[in-house]
């Protein structure tokens, strides 16, 4: 019973009021209630776990005070690079490993340019952002890329499979990578300093905190996604475009605002950057759904993020009142 | 060895901040629970003796013993190793952490592979709330929800659960109402209860006078003061603070 009480008394659970009501909408209102049929959970769980995973990273980022506006950057230089290296003939498993590591190593380089630099991490990020996607745009020539899946089909599955037929791998992961994030921020110490130090860094550094160092390893957890990501993407896809992950930044940012995670850090929970993951890629799915073009997204986008977070505030503001 | 009845004894100590001389040679002796009441308008130099003394300043010139032996206190982990703790103006707790989060923060309790152990978390929480007569509902209750006065509490009953010997109190008082700032100088009393020392940093004169033993007057980085209470009353005290010191050593 404390356990119903203690879930509803959380931030996430505004969160997931929206999302319910979002789902239960979207599977209402679409014709035929396509949103809802097998096909397009299908397909919304394969291309939307994408985004979500990338979301996970940048929400415990946010958490720490900082931010990331080179995500998408960093998931199209990886899947270059991974492109290029399969091209090569390298075996799909070690080249894997070494774009992972390529992810990681962008990762902290931001993270220690922000700390040692004494730079807003949204400066870092945002050079960086120009940065790698500049030196894809000049390595690829804007060309895209084909990657065969036939050649590893082990690699293919691993990646972009699907389990018992139903369920894309691509949400597995997703659900793995929350589960494993969600256990170090809320039951790991590194949790405890993940929060002390976006939540009051003099406080987290005068209690023997070494916050540079939870910082530049929330940015290269970011960065490791966005490689993983960069190449579950051109595996699903079969080729690389240098367009990817465009635009994922803002989105990213709003996908966790919207799960409950502060602007300026210290608040949030992987449940509510979960869910606002997936009310991000919800949205852009069913506007498809409903037959509504494209550019009424944004539109809508902007008012999921406006009114989610008016609701939250308003329901903590009259909780604490009482 | 001479002076065991000293905690800590700081001998001599120089600082300057560039071109600006601090601290002109001071002499600052705590006994073990024995609470110490340094006082000294702005700019004195209260502040600066105590960083050193818990490590976020280094002294130019002078020594400090703590427990009889020589020591460098070369950063705030080293001091709190010795067993000083401060408790600071801002309280260095964190607004939307819990109370057992706040008060275990960068000394979690951990089981196997570093994941925290909630549960002795939560009862070393509670039980060092309670030993400062600091009664709260539960240990999960963020700190925004607590009053002015029950944040210093939390600060103080962190200090005290590590196993402090000395706590520095920098400006406890301050912002706080009556009401809070009576139950702070409470907690204050509890920590002599309990054997630790404490200097207490204020400008508030009568806040310091009912719960301190002895004063220390710092006026423009020199000592011009050092008498217990006994011996020294309010008005006096005052006058010290605000007296221009005689010329510099």
């Amino acid at each position: 019973m404390t356990y119903f009480r203690n879930f509803f008394s959380n931030r996430a659970s505004s969160v997931f009021l929206v999302f319910t009501v979002l789902f239960a909408f979207f599977s209402f209102f679409s014709p035929e209630h396509r949103f809802i049929r097998p096909e397009n959970l299908g397909i919304l769980m394969a291309e939307g776990s994408e985004f979500c995973i990338v979301v996970l990273g940048v929400g415990l980022l946010m958490i720490c005070g900082e931010f990331d506006l080179s995500i998408g950057s960093i998931l199209v230089f990886c899947s270059y690079i991974f492109i290029r290296l399969f091209q090569a003939g390298m075996n799909l498993f070690i080249v894997w490993l070494i774009v992972l590591v390529l992810g990681a190593a962008i990762g902290f380089l931001n993270g220690i340019i922000t700390v040692k630099g004494y730079i807003p991490s949204f400066i870092t990020t945002l050079g960086m952002m120009m940065f790698w996607r500049g030196i894809t745009l000049l390595m690829s020539e804007g060309f895209a890329a084909a990657f065969d899946r036939e050649l590893s089909p082990g690699f293919t599955s691993l990646l972009t499979g699907t389990v018992a037929k139903t369920v894309p791998v691509q949400a597995i992961w997703f659900v793995a990578i929350a589960l494993l994030l969600g256990f170090l921020l809320h039951s790991h110490k590194f949790g405890n300093w993940v929060y002390a130090t976006g939540g009051n860094l003099s406080a987290a550094r005068a209690m023997g905190i070494r916050t540079d160092r939870v910082k530049i390893i929330c940015f290269l957890i970011v960065g490791t996604l966005c490689g993983f990501v960069g190449m579950m993407q051109v595996v699903r896809v079969s080729s690389f475009f240098s367009r990817a992950g465009d635009g994922w930044e803002l989105k990213a940012i709003a996908a966790s605002v919207v799960g409950g995670t502060a602007l300026m850090g210290g608040r949030g929970s992987m449940t509510g950057i979960f869910l606002g993951a997936l009310i991000i890629s919800i949205i852009e799915n069913a506007l498809v759904m409903l037959r509504i073009t494209y550019f009424w997204t944004y539109m809508v986008f902007g008012f999921v993020i406006i009114t989610s977070v008016i609701l939250r505030t308003s329901i903590e503001r009259s909780r604490l009142s009482r | 060895m001479e002076n065991e009845e000293n905690l800590v004894k700081m001998v001599n100590i120089r600082k300057w901040f560039g071109k600006v001389y601090a601290l002109k040679g001071i002499d600052f002796e705590v006994k073990r629970a024995e609470v110490v009441g340094l006082l000294g308008d702005n700019g004195a130099g209260k502040s600066t003796l105590i960083k050193i003394l818990s490590g976020y300043h280094a002294l130019d010139e002078g020594e400090i013993f703590f427990e009889g032996e020589k020591v460098q206190i070369s950063s705030p982990t080293q001091a709190r190793r010795l067993g000083i703790e401060t408790v600071y103006q801002e309280q260095a707790l964190v607004p939307y952490m819990s109370i057992a989060r706040n008060i275990f923060m960068g000394r979690e309790p951990v089981r196997a592979l570093g994941f925290i152990n909630k549960k002795d978390m939560n009862t070393g929480s509670m039980d060092a709330l309670s030993r400062i007569e600091l009664h709260l509902r539960s240990a999960d209750t963020v700190i925004e929800m607590l009053s002015g006065g029950e944040r210093q509490g939390v600060a103080i009953a962190r200090a005290l659960h590590f196993k402090a010997k000395l706590v520095i109190l920098d400006e406890p008082t301050i912002a706080l109402s009556i009401k809070e700032s009576k139950q702070v100088l409470e907690f204050i009393q509890q920590l002599r209860r309990e054997g630790i020392a404490a200097i207490f940093i204020t400008h508030n004169l009568y806040h310091a006078y009912p719960v301190a033993e002895r004063f220390v007057v710092l006026n423009r980085g020199m000592k011009v003061a050092d008498v217990r209470k006994e011996d020294v009353s309010i008005d006096t005290l005052s006058e010290l603070i605000v007296k221009p010191p005689p010329q510099e050593a």
